[in-house]
């Protein structure tokens, strides 16, 4: 991206920090989605500016209004950041980018707040697959009488059914999850677009 | 002269036209954010700021309303051109009729 090169130096120190501000409020988002958006705030600062030249405004007057005008960073990107990152998480299948759009939209529905409990669940697998290997008599699928767990649990609260094949169950719990989330997220998007086609 | 009641009330009405006055501004001509936020003050009579436009043009684009491309300009800060999609066209449409039946119960 080409920065503005302002000649008032104290609007030019302005100005950078701002850029820097929004670089840190986007570094979240890949680099494609990072430089458009950067593009656009330049954009809107380089119009306001040439279309504000004339006035009897001094340049750092007339930076600082457009930079009010935009607003803070952290905010203005808010709602661009938590959309981009839905859509992310569905085409990258990359599990940091997923809990990380869950995060996001957690305001956004009651259905986010369903999938990020999954997303839990999600967690909760591997860590239990650590610690069937570490003690393999606490952790496993437990029956008793009137009882059923399944994780952590006493030998006494039943019998361990799965043995080892606690491992490759929780692998494909973990995979089923997984997808159910990303499945549950592109349904809505596509019940979205639906809508709006209605 | 407008009491405060009524002027608050235009501002939240406004408020809530907004995502008409935009694709109303679209579908005449494409636009760059700046050109647009100068063409509601000129059409609607409409003081936006970056800061709101900027989310909107946001939301319609992630509903399919709007799509853009980016414009090469020899000052060598490109612009970025929003204009309206055909989903936007029909949206905008529904929109319309639905405000002109609303405003038919108000007698």
């Amino acid at each position: 991206m080409k920065l503005l090169q302002l000649e008032n130096s104290s609007a030019q120190r302005i100005y950078d920090d701002y850029i820097v501000r929004c670089k840190k409020s986007l570094k979240i988002l890949s680099e494609e989605d990072k430089e458009d958006s950067l593009l656009e705030i330049n954009s809107y600062i380089y119009e306001y500016l040439t279309a504000n030249k004339e006035n009897d405004k001094d340049a750092v007057e007339n930076l600082l209004n457009i930079l009010d005008r935009i607003g803070i960073p952290e905010e203005t990107f808010k709602e661009l950041i938590a959309s981009k990152k839905i859509s992310q998480a569905v085409k990258t299948f990359n599990p940091k980018v997923l809990m990380q759009a869950l995060f996001l939209n957690i305001q956004n529905g009651f259905i986010y707040i369903i999938l990020s409990i999954l997303f839990l669940f999600l967690a909760a697998f591997p860590v239990l697959i650590v610690l069937k290997l570490i003690k393999p008599n606490d952790i496993g699928l437990f029956v008793g009488n009137h009882s059923f767990f399944f994780g952590f649990a006493d030998s006494k609260n039943g019998t361990e059914l799965l043995g080892n094949g606690f491992i490759p169950v929780s692998i494909i719990a973990t995979a089923v999850i997984y997808f159910l989330i990303l499945f549950i997220l592109k349904t809505k998007r596509q019940i979205n677009n639906t809508e709006l086609l209605k | 002269m407008k009491n405060e009641f009524l002027r608050n009330w235009d501002t939240q009405l406004k408020k809530g036209l907004l995502p008409l006055f935009v694709l109303q501004a679209l579908k005449k001509k494409e636009c760059y954010g700046y050109e647009l936020i100068q063409e509601l003050k000129s059409s609607f009579g409409m003081e936006i700021t970056e800061g709101t436009i900027y989310p909107l043009l946001i939301r319609l684009m992630k509903e399919g309303l709007l799509v853009h491309k980016w414009v090469e300009q020899s000052s060598g800060i490109p612009r970025k051109y929003y204009f309206i999609s055909e989903t936007g066209e029909m949206n905008f449409d529904e929109m319309k009729k639905n405000i002109e039946e609303t405003l038919l119960k108000v007698n």
